[in-house]
């Protein structure tokens, strides 16, 4: 019999693993079948051995494990303990004397042993664990080299069994169970293995290099487990298991977690040999990248040494000191590799977190070479960084990245004027920085020789180089008697050969060498910006923008040493349209403010460039840092607020603070940029992006824009609207203008200006609309090109405006908003066979909603609810029973389709925020949810299968209607019959379509809150509650068979629980029916026993309390269900 | 009815030409440009350079608004496109003549006979629902001199 079995699985073997083109189909499906139904066999154990003892092919003795490990798992609880020493032992022997057993064959079969001791450990306490682990050691001090392997494969295993947590239900174990398993093994055998390595690895090492085979495989392990016990990710009790996944899926795969050790480690951590011993180690396996992979995790990893180990000081300053005496001799006495810098800079960072405090309670010589030393890395780094800058592999650009990271900690702690050291250091990498960005002569960037394709949705240098040059301008500012001359100086000198280069282009034509050379001057300008950028201004992303202290100082000093005068300031500032002539006063400018008029003077460059033809020589990418450093820049030098300041300096106050002649020039200098670009940029859409952020940028901080709006440079750009060709710009032109105009306008806060105000920036387009509208014949032309360019154009303006509403400002805006969007509903339908249109017109209620109505007042509110409503119902009544033969027809109704669900989201959040201050004067007849039900009841209908399968589609259908179901379930069930149903069947087709984890997580969320709402109302006579049944058994089916993935389950557990609570009777009987049906009376047993134990002591009363217990139970009933309920 | 053949040439805008031209940065997605001589829907427009301090390039994707293919374009942002000019118009479909033509009436109530029941699955799908009594819509779009009903509708009672 089994004889057979083994021959026909040997077969079935020999089929699988044939090559495609001798075995049909049809052999290789029924050869799966047989392995596919041993698989289900039930207690295999005696067969399996069979087949372990007899069969030679490799194929089915590893399927042969992968069947023992499954069943072990699931039938754990009900094999008598004799048996599993016996499996055990019999594994072990196995593994340890068959010979010829491949590799993955042995590992699979020691992983099973590991389970098994895993397993095991749990009801003994770890007993049976330390006598395997003896029989281990003995196996790998005294026996031949494949055993010793065998014997480190095998405590491999077994510490990948202990380790990993949150999967652990995959080996068959409840989360807790786990848990306490992980913790016992912690606090006892891990150590003892960890003693084991250390002294074999002190004998190995002393073994020449390179090392012969043997030596080198068992190195290796040994490494392997070392490191394995020193990057161990030790988890706290106390956080929520959920909290722990994501932890560990999204934190640690790319970070170790840090070493914590408590006090029982002291021995062997702070023994005097070990240190020295791992350093020695990587001293020698260096240059054999596997070992060298593991021994540098582990120097890392003891960078981090933390926990209780380290509560005394003493020893804790010796082990430090240790530790830096043995780095320093190794970077020291190595050229350091792309491929270890990464681990070098990761212990100077790991060093700098964990034990920065006591790098003063070291040695004097040794924090010396330190510095010294990490320094002559950190530019090493940087100039390997800028040569990787073309190819794949970035390691020097991370390991620059996590020594700069360690120097700004460097940084916070430095005492300026006290520590020349540190001085230095900051100077030697700034300039190594600058130096590797800048071509030559005065740098060294590499030439790049071939211009290559670049993307516009590629990252630019800002984006890409954030995190560096945010570091490189720390440093710039703790050393700006160097930095700044140096940034200016280089500035200047561009600016002065990019004139002389214009001049030669504007008598002659650009030579090959010319445009290399004019390549070479922008980039230096580019990245000299970029540099000076950072040093004078910090990022500042939802904090109040403000002059770094350090500057601010600066400055303050220079004028109290007379260096500068405001006058000279004033003087340079006033000359940038003079280039190439010697300005006097640039030496007795203050600095900073040097920098931004060479800026202003690139700008004046690149507009008379343009000017006089020229602008297509000049760089688009050049204008884009322009116009970042002074979108930067204004944030905080340009009218600064000087209240909070508690010191200021008098130049930068006197040149560019509120009402002074600086201030004035400097605006409107910008605004009056801001215009050329748009002139002589239009083909240009990246830097118009830019130049237009610029604008909205400058007029978002009132206590500024209150100055902005009155200047002449503002209503220049007002009034250049009118004189723009709609035709000839980037689409987003428009808007981001409005937008900026509309939020200039937030500063004034007298109302009449603020109406005065409104009504200039208004009148143009109100008459504009009304001119398209007055006109006679409107219903015969509408459909022209010009009066559709005009409709467009129009929309563009007003979705800026929309952008740009604020508390402050939205009434005065929806009055002059309100009378276009009335007209929008006869608009779309008018214009539903153009497209562009009809999804501008989406838009502007969109963001309507998503900016002013929640400070909407409800009769506002209500007026743009209607419209909304009034337009969808035009839109779905334009697109139902509609039958076309254009291609692109379903991907523009899922473009429709996704900016009408935006919108009702964005209507329905009104009902979770609103800060509308009127009081209700009636009662409120329409609510936001009503709009979201009426304006999906519309499009609904329009929503294809095919359509759902667009993933951002479906997701915000789904994120809609849990919306909906979460604030309202009222609504939800009180919803006319057909809907609902399509509602559900909606939410069926999210659960059982494999739309992905999150839809089904919406969909769970629906359930939960609808049949709360059931249950609350114990109305079983309302459709929702005969609507909603079916859903109980459609969970339990889906959680029995495997179906729903383990990440919702949590989300499952609730909705099941709501449902039972609904629906008692419906799932007493359910519960029945699957015993019943159950062949195995046995399986039966444990079924019913696993139910009985799921509600045990939980009430059926829909309260958080027990739910949250069903929500246990229920853990633990998938764990044991899935043991014995074979469902496939 | 004979010499309606003929009168094709005459329903195009006479004198009128059939595109007009447009700076390439300023077109939009959705919008419509010539692609190789064709009519075509934008479905993708990217911008891209050629080296750091290159100035910008208009990558352009767009479908034949009447036979379906795709076509691709690249060009500098500062240069012309041709835009053609496109109308889509919707007509109540009154009639059927036995050699195939569309008797459409427009929203003022002007009739025309000079469209033949299109071919393929709308055409399968008008006469379906036109000799099952249903009101109909047809959407005829026009453009460079090609006329054809893209789309039809039929109104429901709801609808009304």
């Amino acid at each position: 019999m089994a004889e057979q079995i083994i021959n026909e699985m040997e077969n079935a073997a020999n089929i699988i693993t044939a090559p495609p083109n001798l075995v049909t189909d049809d052999q290789r499906r029924a050869a799966e079948t047989i392995f596919l139904s041993f698989r289900k066999t039930k207690s295999p154990y005696n067969i399996c051995k069979q087949i372990l003892e007899t069969s030679n092919v490799p194929f089915v003795l590893f399927e042969t494990a992968e069947v023992l490990k499954n069943a072990l798992i699931r039938e754990w609880a009900f094999i008598p303990e004799t048996n599993i020493v016996a499996l055990r032992q019999y594994l072990m022997q196995y593994v340890i004397f068959k010979e010829g057993l491949p590799y993955y064959v042995q590992e699979r079969i020691l992983q099973v042993i590991a389970i098994m001791v895993k397993r095991a450990s749990v009801d003994d306490f770890g007993q049976e664990r330390s006598n395997i682990l003896k029989e281990i050691e003995n196996l790998i001090l005294n026996c031949s080299h494949e055993k010793k392997m065998i014997g480190c494969s095998l405590i491999l295993c077994m510490l990948q069994e202990y380790e990993t947590s949150i999967k652990s239900t995959d080996v068959g174990l409840p989360w807790e169970v786990h848990f306490k398993a992980k913790k016992h093994f912690e606090a006892t055998d891990m150590k003892r293995i960890f003693q084991f390595c250390i002294p074999l690895l002190s004998e190995l090492v002393k073994n020449d290099i390179p090392f012969e085979k043997n030596l080198y495989d068992l190195m290796l392990k040994l490494l392997e487990i070392t490191s394995t016990i020193l990057t161990w990710g030790y988890i706290s009790p106390l956080c929520p298991k959920k909290l722990i996944g994501v932890y560990e899926s999204i934190y640690e795969s790319s970070n170790p977690p840090l070493l914590r050790l408590s006090m029982l480690w002291k021995d062997v951590i702070f023994s005097s040999e070990f240190l020295p011993l791992m350093f020695q180690i990587y001293w020698k396996v260096r240059d054999q990248e596997a070992l060298a992979h593991y021994a540098l995790t582990c120097l890392v990893q003891l960078a981090s040494l933390n926990g209780s180990i380290m509560g005394d000081d003493d020893l804790r300053i010796q082990y430090f000191t240790t530790y830096m005496e043995n780095f320093l001799k190794l970077t020291n006495s190595v050229n350091i590799r792309n491929k270890e810098s990464i681990g070098i800079s990761n212990i100077v960072r790991k060093l700098q977190l964990y034990f920065a405090r006591d790098l003063q309670k070291i040695p004097k010589n040794i924090q010396e070479s330190f510095l010294d030393d990490i320094t002559r890395i950190t530019c090493f780094f940087v100039e390997g960084a800028a040569k990787e800058e073309m190819d794949d592999d970035k390691y020097y650009v991370e390991a620059l990245e996590n020594m700069l990271e360690a120097w700004t900690s460097i940084l916070q702690e430095f005492i300026p004027d006290s520590e020349n050291a540190v001085l230095n250091a900051a100077t030697q990498i700034f300039n190594s920085y600058l130096k590797c960005h800048i071509g030559p002569p005065d740098g060294c960037r590499s030439i790049r020789e071939e211009p290559e394709e670049i993307e516009d949705n590629e990252d630019n240098d800002r984006i890409k180089f954030r995190d560096q040059l945010q570091v490189i301008g720390m440093i710039g500012r703790t050393i700006l008697r160097h930095s700044l001359p140096l940034l200016f100086g280089l500035l200047e000198d561009r600016i002065i050969k990019l004139r002389a280069m214009l001049h030669v282009m504007q008598n002659q034509a650009l030579t090959l060498n010319d445009a290399a050379t004019l390549d070479n001057i922008f980039e230096d300008i580019h990245w000299t910006i970029l540099i000076a950028g950072h040093t004078l201004c910090m990022d500042n992303e939802g904090e109040t923008p403000l002059i770094p202290s350090e500057i601010m100082q600066y400055s303050l000093e220079q004028c109290n040493k007379e260096e500068v005068t405001i006058e000279d300031t004033l003087l340079f500032l006033a000359s940038i349209q003079q280039i190439g002539v010697e300005v006097d006063s640039a030496n007795k400018c203050d600095h900073a403010l040097r920098i931004f008029s060479d800026i202003l003077k690139l700008c004046s460059l690149e507009t008379s460039a343009a000017e006089a033809k020229l602008g297509h020589f000049m760089s688009p990418e050049v204008g884009c840092t322009l116009m970042w450093f002074l979108k930067r820049w204004c944030r905080s030098f340009l009218l600064p607020m000087e209240p909070l300041y508690h010191e200021i300096s008098p130049t930068i106050v006197r040149c560019l603070g509120d009402d002074t002649e600086g201030a004035s020039f400097v605006v409107n200098y910008i605004l009056s940029k801001i215009q050329s670009n748009i002139c002589h940029f239009g083909s240009e859409p990246v830097l118009l992006k830019d130049t237009v952020e610029l604008f909205a940028d400058i007029v978002c901080f009132k206590e500024k824009s209150v100055y902005i709006v009155k200047t002449e440079g503002l209503w220049n750009l007002v009034n250049l609207q009118s004189k723009l060709n709609a035709a000839s710009l980037p689409p987003n032109v428009r808007r981001g203008l409005y937008k900026g105009f509309v939020k200039a306008g937030a500063s004034l806060l007298n109302p009449q200006e603020a109406n005065e105000y409104f009504r200039q920036i208004f009148k143009p387009l109100q008459s504009r609309f009304k001119g398209l509208l007055s006109q006679e014949n409107f219903n015969r032309i509408y459909q022209e090109e010009k009066v559709r360019k005009e409709v467009l154009d129009i929309l563009e303006c007003f979705v800026g405006v929309a952008k740009g509403a604020q508390m402050a400002t939205v009434q005065i805006i929806f009055d002059y908003i309100a009378p276009v969007l009335s007209e929008l509903p006869v608009f779309i339908q008018l214009y539903h066979n153009y497209q562009v249109i009809v999804q501008l017109i989406l838009e502007l209620f969109g963001q309507t909603a998503k900016y002013m109505l929640c400070f909407l007042g409800h009769l506002d509110s209500k007026r743009l609810y209607e419209f909304t409503l009034a337009t969808i119902q035009a839109y779905a009544k334009c697109n139902a029973n509609r039958f076309t033969s254009e291609v692109f027809q379903e991907e523009s109704s899922y473009q429709d389709l996704l900016l009408v669900l935006e919108l009702l989201i964005m209507i329905l959040t009104k009902d979770c925020l609103d800060f509308s201050s009127q009081v209700l004067v009636e009662e409120v007849t329409v609510s936001a949810v009503d709009v979201a039900l009426f304006g999906l009841n519309f499009v609904m209908p329009l929503m294809t299968l095919d359509l759902l399968k667009y993933p951002s589609l479906c997701a915000q259908y789904y994120k809609l209607i849990v919306l909906i179901s979460d604030i309202h379930p009222d609504k939800v069930c009180t919803l006319p019959e057909p809907m609902l149903t399509a509602l559900l069947n909606s939410v069926r087709l999210g659960i059982t379509s494999g739309f992905g984890n999150d839809i089904v997580q919406h969909c769970l969320d629906f359930i939960q809150a609808l049949a709360g709402h059931v249950f609350d109302n114990q109305d079983t006579r309302k459709v929702a509650y005969s609507l909603l049944e079916p859903f109980l058994k459609l969970l339990l089916d889906l959680t029995l068979t495997h179906e729903l993935s383990s990440d919702v389950m949590v989300f499952a557990s609730t909705a099941i629980y709501s449902l039972i609570c609904c629906y008692k009777d419906r799932y007493r009987s359910i519960v029945e029916e699957l015993i019943q049906t159950q062949p195995d009376p046995l399986v039966a047993d444990r079924l019913a026993a696993a139910f009985t134990q799921l509600t045990n002591n939980v009430s059926l009363t829909s309260e958080r309390w027990p739910k949250l217990k069903f929500r246990d139970n229920f853990d633990k009933f998938i764990a044991n269900v899935h043991g014995f309920l074979l469902v496939k | 009815m004979a010499d309606i053949e003929d009168t094709h040439f005459e329903t195009g805008d006479s004198g009128a030409s059939a595109t007009y031209p447009m700076q390439c940065s300023a077109l939009r997605k959705n919008g419509f440009v010539m692609l190789k001589g064709r009519p075509c829907k934008i479905v993708e427009m990217s911008t891209s350079k050629t080296g750091k301090h290159g100035h910008a390039k208009v990558h352009l994707v767009g479908i034949d608004i009447f036979t379906g293919k795709k076509y691709e374009d690249i060009c500098p942002s500062t240069h012309n496109m041709d835009v053609p000019h496109v109308k889509r118009e919707d007509y109540q479909l009154t009639d059927i003549s036995d050699d195939g033509y569309l008797c459409l009436m427009a929203d003022n109530g002007d009739l025309r006979e000079d469209l033949k029941v299109p071919e393929g699955e709308v055409g399968l799908q008008l006469r379906a629902e036109y000799d099952s009594g249903k009101d109909i819509l047809c959407t005829v779009l026009k453009s460079c001199g090609e006329e054809v009903v893209i789309a039809v509708k039929t109104n429901t009672a709801l609808d009304k």
